[in-house]
């Protein structure tokens, strides 16, 4: 299968590639932006996990992009689909590098990967997993027009974790956008 | 397939990319003791990211583990092949062996396949197999693959390693 690329007006989603390991050993390296993503890593397993996101696609058929600025080049992130063992449903997951931060790139980033899930996948609804107390990554969520629908253990993240769904392709406009309230 | 990963075979096995089709059987792998040798025991979730991280493997370095399947049963009996995850020393040949395939020599003929692939195709001058100390099963098969014991270290994450070095590439026939 091959590894769609994305654009956006600032960004470019596309596959992961080695030259990502040095900034996601970087985001790895950091407890704080780390935490709700799993959690500090050392540079094997951040080695291991950026190949199992490739491998992901391979075995779902869909995964994590790379999210690039198109200014500069440089990594700002990763979003994309995430289904591994032990997950309840797929979900649009999302991770911000430190030099993207406060500039509304996760926000484009995600909307791209949405609009693409609903409708080039034809997908009808979508999660996010997020862990409690990650806070800015809830207000990306609430954002979207993502609800909380409730949670569940999840035993790979360590402990409960939160669901928020977002709103289904009818509940948006050609953007992708929630429809804004009159 | 996001990146080429070649079939070979030898005269009773397949070698093929991982798949979805490995993941009951390495699941079972890695919930038993067998998983001793390789770093211990894994639940579900890190095997299905295990298999995943092997598929990456060959998109990131151009190879990585072949699965081993028997042609006249059609068992899932392990993995072997050219292997450079992040921390390793240099590139080595690597194995596992499921349950079902021990004791037939499985391992020696999916490894000597392999070998011959990473010096053949991959053009590799030279190959080392990283074994745990505690693995005498896999020292074994690497003292039959006329590979030699060349030093000892201590891995981070694996713990009492073993550096086994095969014979150069102009050396096998």
């Amino acid at each position: 299968m091959q590894i769609p690329t994305l654009e956006t007006q600032r960004l470019t989603l596309r596959e992961n590639r080695l030259s990502d390991f040095e900034p996601l050993v970087e985001f790895y390296a950091d407890p704080i932006r780390s935490a709700g993503f799993g959690g500090v890593l050392n540079r094997n397993d951040a080695w291991r996990w950026l190949a199992s996101s490739i491998g992901h696609w391979q075995l779902r058929g869909y995964g994590f992009w790379t999210v690039e600025e198109k200014a500069t080049g440089l990594f700002a992130g990763m979003v994309g689909l995430w289904s591994p063992e032990g997950w309840r449903e797929p979900e649009l997951g999302w991770i911000l590098a430190a030099n993207a931060e406060g500039r509304g790139i996760a926000y484009e980033a995600a909307l791209a990967a949405r609009t693409y899930t609903y409708d080039v996948m034809g997908w009808d609804t979508l999660t996010s997993n997020i862990i409690p107390g990650t806070t800015r990554s809830i207000a990306l969520a609430e954002r979207l027009g993502a609800k909380l629908d409730g949670s569940y253990h999840n035993d790979h993240m360590g402990g409960e974790i939160l669901v928020y769904r977002h709103p289904s392709p009818a509940e948006l406009d050609n953007d992708g956008n929630v429809e804004a309230y009159t | 397939m996001i990146i080429g990963i070649p079939t070979l075979e030898t005269d009773r096995l397949i070698l093929r990319a991982p798949s979805l089709d490995d993941f009951e059987a390495e699941a079972g792998f890695f919930a038993s003791p067998r998983s001793a040798g390789v770093g211990g025991t894994q639940t579900r979730d890190q095997v299905w990211r295990y298999l995943a991280f092997h598929i990456g493997h060959w998109a990131f370095r151009g190879y990585g583990m072949f699965a081993i399947v028997e042609k006249s049963s059609g068992i899932y009996c392990g993995r072997s092949g050219p292997y450079f995850p992040e921390g390793w020393p240099e590139p080595e040949i690597g194995w596992t062996v499921m349950q079902a395939a021990e004791g037939r020599g499985i391992a020696f003929e999916a490894a000597t396949r392999t070998r011959q692939y990473a010096y053949d195709t991959l053009g590799w001058d030279t190959a080392i197999s990283l074994i745990a100390a505690s693995n005498q099963r896999s020292q074994t098969l690497a003292k039959r693959l006329d590979a030699t014991l060349e030093s000892s270290y201590v891995h981070p994450q694996f713990g009492d390693m073993q550096v086994w070095r095969h014979p150069a590439a102009g050396v096998l026939q």
